[in-house]
């Protein structure tokens, strides 16, 4: 037997600390799987009870030297959110006291460094940095003239002092990771940290407790706490604007937790009694007034307003809701009061549904990751590598203090390398995008499906539900052929109804529907048979009933005789002829419109703008569908495919090469959603099929199959640009810090000025996926 | 070149041989 818990996991700033989290506990005994997700922060692990316990989990990772809390006991999603808030909130709470301090300090210890380099020797400073600022210790020295009075040597001891809490409090963590890496034959942004400043601050503190040494040998005892602690407070800088850039990133979910309301107003013993939303049980009643939000998803029993759905669907109009319709928790009660039977509660409403696969999204791994993943597993070593041979080649080549350059310079390679950038380069961007696209009722599962949705070349329509309401209505009753003396429309349709009842296709449903309309009476078939892609055929009051299409007549021999030019025409304008036989004998025939969505023409001609090819599929009569097609614009038509065929066009099409969108209702073109490269689930509103595609309209509107396309295309760009930057910083980065332009042009970066490039690299990152918040 | 020199340049390389042996060779059996 196995259990899941996911664990709250905090202090990983970059991929290869999640994959480093994951791999240990993957080799933890009686763990089945783990996945760590850097942006949601969070491990979620398969476990044996019987040999592992979450406590254990826990301990395991605090080991790799990271953050984690006991999981919550209700995973959901709300709730891990709620623990993983809070732990990132304590985050950025202690990361600013931290930068807070460190940056006072590193005034304070540049201030004191300067008086310093005077005393050791004025102009052979490596830094350029403090030899720019050596004009401003004379104004210091004029403003406090007992500054002179001070040795060299009390210097460096206040100075030391001053770097000791940095080192061991603000920035602690930075060695403890990196050592826990270390361990685990492993190397993160951590470890260049903890080697850049820890080189810097063994050889300043070696300098402190024996200038003696230094100086008989002809070396000028050159200290380098001030660097330190500015790299610290810098990379301090930068954690905390991505920490809180980050938190942003999560805002749409947060949002979607934010609309349930607190509060349910249920009917008890004969009263009206407020109760926390927590205690609400499927089966209560529950009343909601004008203005309110709807507690939970239910069935309204009694009164009339419109609800505002816009909050789940995107959909700005307002729905009109009476007894028998459902309704979601959430959504916004506008004018009217209703009296509701609540059907779901917690996970299993609809807006936990959401928030739970919005939130799986946001942490799943596009493809593009991997080459991200691949180039991060090797950076660290690689910097390593470099920042050793700029020393001896600084050592061996540079200019005098040989030694001190090539300290300075295997220093700045070492901060100026940033792993991060690339590590977060492309899960910000799926974060930020799939949260994006939750709010305007676009839910796109996860990086797989934005990468894959960008490479669309044809999109498939199945019309029904899609292009069209999905609600046929009957249009008009025709007698004809050779139908009895004394019969009616009513009399005809009665009959077709009747053989239909027991029929779940969308067609006898509306051909009931028109019936009841009527008033008409049914009666029940004695005998019944379905044939799919055919129509209906049963025993109705001792009389053979059948009800279905021209191939239907053809199986069972009857001509359509005279209403075949009649049925041709209607199909012509976009209707389906249901042609109904008694007794072997064509009596007449239904004709049944679903009426085109009217966004519809406006989704086709946005897809073709965008270049993309479009299909509609449907198993109509070729006449009807062309119709259809021709007044929405539509490129080509697929018409008179039966259900389980649906799926072999859609093979057809990704055999030509093509990569296949195929956008339906997901009720009865599963496989065929299955089969695409991309699958679209379009929903209406209340009743939607949430998991059946890769994507999900939560809106009944054709439009947003451009918009979750042209936002993967945005997304994906995105990535491209933050991958690029993130690439290209290090690729010209690291040879400056290396010195690479010191022999042409003198130039060269202190370790503080590659630290505030470092985090403005990740920064920059992390900032360039928000902009997808505004698509 | 120096004794200093030459001793600096083979330490580097032992250096960047040890850290691409710890980081790639010894990590990948584990």
């Amino acid at each position: 037997m196995t259990a899941t818990a996911t664990i709250p996991v905090s202090g990983m700033t970059c991929a290869a600390c999640s994959a480093r989290i994951q791999r240990t506990l993957e080799k933890t005994p009686g763990v089945a799987t783990a996945n760590v997700n850097l942006m949601t922060g969070s491990a979620t692990v398969s476990y044996d009870p019987a040999v592992v316990v979450p406590s254990r989990l826990v301990e395991t990772i605090r080991e790799t030297g990271y953050g984690a809390e006991m999981p919550t006991p209700d995973g959901s999603a709300e709730n891990l959110l709620g623990a993983q808030d809070e732990s990132r909130a304590g985050e950025t709470r202690e990361l600013r006291r931290k930068f807070g301090v460190s940056m006072v300090v590193a005034i304070i210890a540049m201030a004191l460094s300067m008086p310093l380099a005077e005393l050791v020797g004025h102009g052979s400073t490596a830094d350029p940095l403090m030899a720019l600022m050596m004009p401003l210790t004379d104004g210091l020295r004029q403003a406090m003239p007992w500054i002179n009075a001070v040795s060299a040597d009390a210097w460096r001891w206040l100075l030391l002092a001053l770097t000791l809490p940095i080192v061991g409090w603000a920035g602690r963590h930075f060695y403890t990771r990196a050592w826990a890496a270390f361990r685990h034959h492993a190397a993160d942004m951590n470890t260049l940290i903890a080697v850049g400043t820890g080189a810097a601050f063994l050889y300043s503190f070696a300098v402190t407790l024996a200038d003696d040494w230094f100086a008989t040998r002809g070396i000028e005892p050159h200290v380098y706490y001030e660097a330190v602690i500015w790299i610290i407070a810098l990379i301090l800088l930068g954690n905390l604007l991505e920490s809180r850039a980050r938190g942003q990133t999560s805002g749409a979910i947060r949002r979607l937790i934010g609309l349930r309301p607190a509060t349910a107003r249920v009917v008890r013993n004969g009263g009206e009694t407020e109760i926390p939303l927590a205690q609400l049980r499927p089966g209560d009643e529950a009343i909601v007034r004008p203005g309110e939000k709807v507690p939970a998803d239910g069935t309204v029993l009694e009164g009339r307003s419109n609800v505002d759905e816009s909050m789940l669907t995107g959909e700005p109009v307002p729905v009109a809701k009476g007894p028998g319709d459902s309704v979601v928790g959430a959504t916004l009660n506008r004018n009217g009061a209703f009296r509701f039977r609540v059907d779901r509660t917690g996970s299993d409403s609809v807006l936990s549904r959401i928030i739970r696969l919005v939130h799986e999204a946001q942490g799943s791994k596009a493809p593009i990751q991997r080459l991200a993943d691949r180039i991060s597993a090797v950076f660290v070593p690689v910097v390593l590598s470099i920042a050793i041979a700029t020393f001896v080649i600084w050592f061996d080549f540079g200019p005098e203090p040989a030694y001190l350059h090539a300290l300075v310079a295997a220093v700045t390679v070492l901060i100026i390398a940033c792993p991060c950038a690339m590590g977060l380069a492309v899960p910000t961007a799926v974060m930020v995008s799939t949260g994006r696209g939750a709010e305007l009722g676009v839910l796109i599962k996860g990086g797989e499906a934005l990468e894959r949705s960008e490479g669309i070349d044809v999109v498939v329509f199945d019309k029904t539900g899609t292009l069209t309401e999905g609600r046929p209505a009957v249009r008009a009753v025709v007698l004809g052929g050779e139908s009895e003396p004394g019969w009616d429309e009513s009399r005809l349709l009665a009959l077709a109804a009747s053989v239909e009842r027991l029929s779940e296709h969308p067609l006898g449903e509306a051909i009931v529907a028109a019936a009841k309309e009527r008033g008409l009476t049914l009666v029940e078939p004695t005998e019944f048979e379905s044939r799919t892609g055919r129509g209906v055929v049963g025993v109705v009051e001792g009389r053979r009933v059948a009800a279905g299409n021209l191939g239907l007549m053809a199986d069972l021999g009857i001509p359509p005789g005279s209403l075949a030019p009649e049925a041709e025409r209607l199909a012509g304008e976009g209707l389906t002829p249901v042609f109904v036989a008694v007794d072997g004998r064509l009596a007449g025939m239904v004709t049944i419109a679903d009426s085109i969505r009217p966004t519809s023409s406006e989704a086709v001609a946005r897809l073709e703008r965008m270049g993309l090819a479009t299909v509609m599929l449907t198993g109509d009569n070729r006449r009807t569908a062309e119709s259809v097609a021709r007044s929405i614009g539509i490129g080509r038509v697929l018409a008179e495919v039966l259900p389980d065929r649906k799926l072999d066009e859609i093979r057809r099409l990704q055999e030509s090469g093509q990569v296949v969108a195929m956008v339906g209702d997901g009720l009865n073109d599963a496989p065929a959603l299955a089969q695409a490269d991309v699958g679209i689930a379009m929903g209406t509103g209340t009743d939607v099929a949430i998991e059946a595609g890769t994507v999900t309209l939560m809106r009944g509107d054709p439009i947003g199959v451009s918009t979750a396309i042209g936002l993967a295309r945005r997304t994906m760009r995105v990535i491209r640009q933050n991958l690029f930057w993130a690439f290209i910083y290090n690729v010209i980065g690291i040879p400056i810090a290396a010195g690479a332009l010191y022999p042409a042009f003198g130039l060269r970066l202190t370790p503080a000025m590659a630290a505030a490039a470092m985090a403005v690299s990740s920064v920059t990152v992390v900032f360039n996926s928000l902009r997808l918040r505004n698509v | 070149m120096s004794t200093a020199e030459i001793a600096v340049t083979l330490l580097g390389v032992a250096g960047i041989a040890w850290v691409n042996w710890y980081f790639f060779i010894a990590g990948a059996g584990r």
